[in-house]
């Protein structure tokens, strides 16, 4: 359905996307994870025709973007990060407004606002001025636009980002209802829990470019059964190694090691080493195999980092 | 056109939702246009108050109220309050301030008068005020020449009087008779001097209904023009800037998503632009006429310099905006053209008054041409023939700097219109 080829962009000297590319099945929720600044919104960007590649190719439906953006722009969905409302108009001017843009009109686009304001929850505020929703509820309304003409591609942006957990649920409710009717979904997320609940495949972004892909299986599969051990205290990583014969280690600096250990004990004789060594240490954190696992892992870092 | 259209309404529908900001600038002309006029008054002449004279009159005598009672006779009456008071009380008023001037008629007035001695009238002047006093002291000027004039020509039966005061009473109609009988025959014999002028004049009183049609000039008409400009290119400013607050609230970037293209968007906003700053400029007119009491002169120039005008201010405006980034840049840039725009084209002060200089440079800012076109239709009621020059160019430039603003812009919003970050 989606087809995306070594697509490469810059900003001035910033490199925002050195490559990228990847394949989205017909029916399928496929997640973009990373933290701010990765080059999702960038990506989605120029999946939607906002933006053009300043290389590589993107085709939608066996459509290339740069030729045919228009048609490829009626069968998609948007729902930008931001909040993109006319906040002097209700909620039900702005879904008509937006509908119409689709070329929905008369009775159509009347039963198609009124169905997405049911749909998340606000067709009694329907009237109301957008102004005086709260956030949660504008997110809700940003949403309904982005599937008021009841598009094949939906691409979605952080849509659940800064609301309540209650609008979230109800949002993922809706994104799950969409895949279930057969669109396709491009998601991006910095939140570990919703890329791991929500979609069938997980491309993990950072700097960039996409670190891995594949199922949520195939991505723990990196990292293997092995848990994850971070040993914070105060020593160089010269003094480190002396403790690390045997162990496999993701990562070693002054002050910090990372290493992937299968059974318990082994973590017990390697933090026994440091202390007989006279080592002071500080902290110790365990991650089993799981999605953030892979991301530390790949990425070298947490995702609120 | 599908696209344009849905866009241009919805533009038109959210100014009307949020109409302060248009609102607050149409105010602005408004607001000058009532002040001016109120000072100039309706027919650009200043209505003075009334003019508080104090008259301490020590002499009670016949011609202390002969020139009270002249001040208070026809027009002088409307001009001057006359207010008779005991000396105490004159001066304190004149210390606090609360009479332009105060006359005093010192004793033995009449007396000194009909023995042919000079006698001397005394005018206390309120030094806060400028002009009133003078006017006071004018009129009272006056009054002394024409009583010393008659006592001159009337010696004879002003000399009747003397005895008829000396005998403790007022002169009775009969005295008067015999006077004028006297002073008919000294009448006479100036009859060939002062009878059958050559020159003569006629003075009509219209009703007022009839003299506001008829009086050919109205303040308001002469400074609405000007005042009206300033608030029409401010609008045309607002109107275009939601192009840049669209750009930073993401809706913008949003109407790329959809089928609609960049040069839908700039058409849509400069559409907007002509309609929002036509519909303030009707409703400033409207005010005008109601309001106002302006004539709008004829309605094919009207109307054709008005959608001139509106070219202008939506053109410049476009063409400007075309290379502005922000709308901090927009602030910064646009207040200072447009008001030197209107400074120089004579919208703050009338440029015919700004001397041959100015008005060379004056016709250099596209306002002049506004300006000068409204005040030919407004106050000197001329044809459309008269207003080609403007038409001619209000039109070309209008039509130029939209051409030009829209192909700046154009790129702008296909460059600008995604404000996403990486």
């Amino acid at each position: 359905m989606i087809e995306v080829k070594d697509i490469r962009k810059s900003f001035g000297d910033v490199q925002a996307l050195k490559g990228i590319g990847f394949t989205v099945r017909e029916g399928e929720i496929y997640g973009f994870l990373g933290p701010n600044g990765a080059g999702k919104t960038t990506a989605i960007s120029i999946i939607s025709g906002l933006l053009l590649p300043d290389s590589g190719s993107v085709t939608i439906a066996g459509m290339d973007i740069r030729k045919e953006g228009r048609k490829i722009r009626n069968i998609l969905g948007v729902i930008p990060q931001e909040i993109a409302l006319y906040e002097e108009l209700t909620a039900r001017e702005n879904l008509h407004f937006w509908g119409g843009l689709y070329g929905l009109s008369g009775r159509e686009l009347h039963d198609a606002s009124t169905q997405v304001l049911e749909m998340v929850g606000l067709s009694e505020r329907a009237d109301d001025p957008v102004s005086q929703y709260s956030g949660g509820m504008k997110r809700r309304i940003n949403l309904c636009i982005g599937l008021i003409h009841r598009p094949q591609i939906i691409l979605l942006d952080e849509p659940t980002l800064g609301i309540d957990p209650q609008a979230r649920i109800n949002i993922l409710g809706i994104i799950k209802s969409e895949v279930s009717q057969g669109k396709t979904v491009i998601y991006t997320t910095h939140y570990l829990e919703e890329a791991e609940n929500l979609c069938e495949r997980i491309a993990i972004i950072d700097d960039g470019e996409i670190k891995a892909e594949g199922t949520l299986g195939e991505l723990t599969q990196l990292v293997g059964e092995k848990d994850l051990v971070t040993i914070n205290g105060t020593f160089t990583s010269d003094q480190a190694r002396n403790f690390l014969e045997g162990v496999a280690v993701d990562h070693l600096e002054d002050n910090m090691v990372r290493v992937l250990v299968s059974e318990s004990s082994a973590i017990s004789r390697l933090l026994e080493r440091f202390f007989t060594a006279g080592v002071s240490v500080g902290e110790v954190s365990i991650k089993e195999p799981s999605l953030e696992s892979v991301f530390i892992k790949l990425t070298g870092r947490e995702l609120r980092d | 056109m599908r696209y344009i259209l849905l866009l241009l309404s919805n533009d038109v529908r959210r100014r009307l939702r949020s109409p302060l900001a248009v609102i607050l600038m149409m105010c602005i002309p408004l607001v000058i246009t009532l002040i001016i006029g109120l000072v100039f008054g309706r027919s650009g002449t200043v209505e003075l108050p009334r003019i508080k004279v104090l008259l301490l009159d020590k002499d009670q005598g016949f011609f202390g109220d002969f020139l009270a009672s002249g001040m208070q006779q026809g027009e002088l009456a409307e001009m001057i309050e006359l207010v008779p008071v005991e000396e105490a009380v004159g001066l304190e008023m004149m210390q606090k301030g609360k009479a332009s001037a105060m006359i005093e008629i010192p004793e033995g007035f009449t007396n000194d008068l009909l023995d042919h001695k000079q006698v001397e009238l005394r005018i206390t002047k309120n030094p806060s005020e400028a002009f009133l006093p003078m006017i006071a002291e004018e009129v009272t000027r006056t009054m002394a020449l024409i009583l010393d004039g008659g006592m001159r020509i009337f010696a004879g039966p002003v000399g009747q009087i003397r005895s008829i005061l000396e005998d403790g009473r007022w002169p009775t109609g009969m005295d008067l008779q015999g006077m004028l009988d006297g002073a008919r025959d000294r009448l006479l014999l100036v009859n060939d001097y002062i009878s059958d002028s050559l020159i003569t004049y006629r003075t009509e009183v219209v009703s007022e209904e009839e003299k506001e049609e008829e009086a050919g000039f109205n303040v308001f008409a002469y400074v609405l023009p000007g005042s009206m400009l300033i608030g029409l290119l401010f609008i045309s400013e607002i109107a275009m800037r939601d192009l840049l607050r669209e750009g930073r609230t993401g809706t913008l970037a949003r109407l790329f998503t959809t089928p609609v293209e960049g040069e839908h968007i700039v058409t849509a906003k400069i559409l907007s632009t002509f309609v929002i700053t036509a519909a303030a400029s009707v409703v400033l007119l409207l005010i005008g006429r109601f309001g106002f009491g302006i004539a709008l002169g004829r309605p094919a120039p009207l109307i054709l310099q008005l959608v001139g005008t509106i070219l202008m201010c939506t053109g410049v405006i476009t063409f400007f905006y075309g290379f502005l980034r922000s709308e901090r840049a927009a602030d910064a840039v646009l207040s200072v053209v447009i008001i030197i725009m209107c400074l120089f084209g004579g919208s703050m002060v009338p440029i015919e008054q700004m001397g041959r200089t100015m008005l060379r440079v004056g016709r250099f800012s596209p306002v002049f041409w506004a300006i000068n076109g409204f005040k030919r239709i407004l106050v000197e009621d001329m044809g459309l023939r008269e207003i080609v020059p403007n038409l001619i160019v209000l039109y070309s430039l209008g039509i130029v700097t939209i051409l030009a603003g829209a192909i700046l812009l154009k790129r702008r919003v296909r460059r600008g219109g995604w404000s996403g970050s990486a």
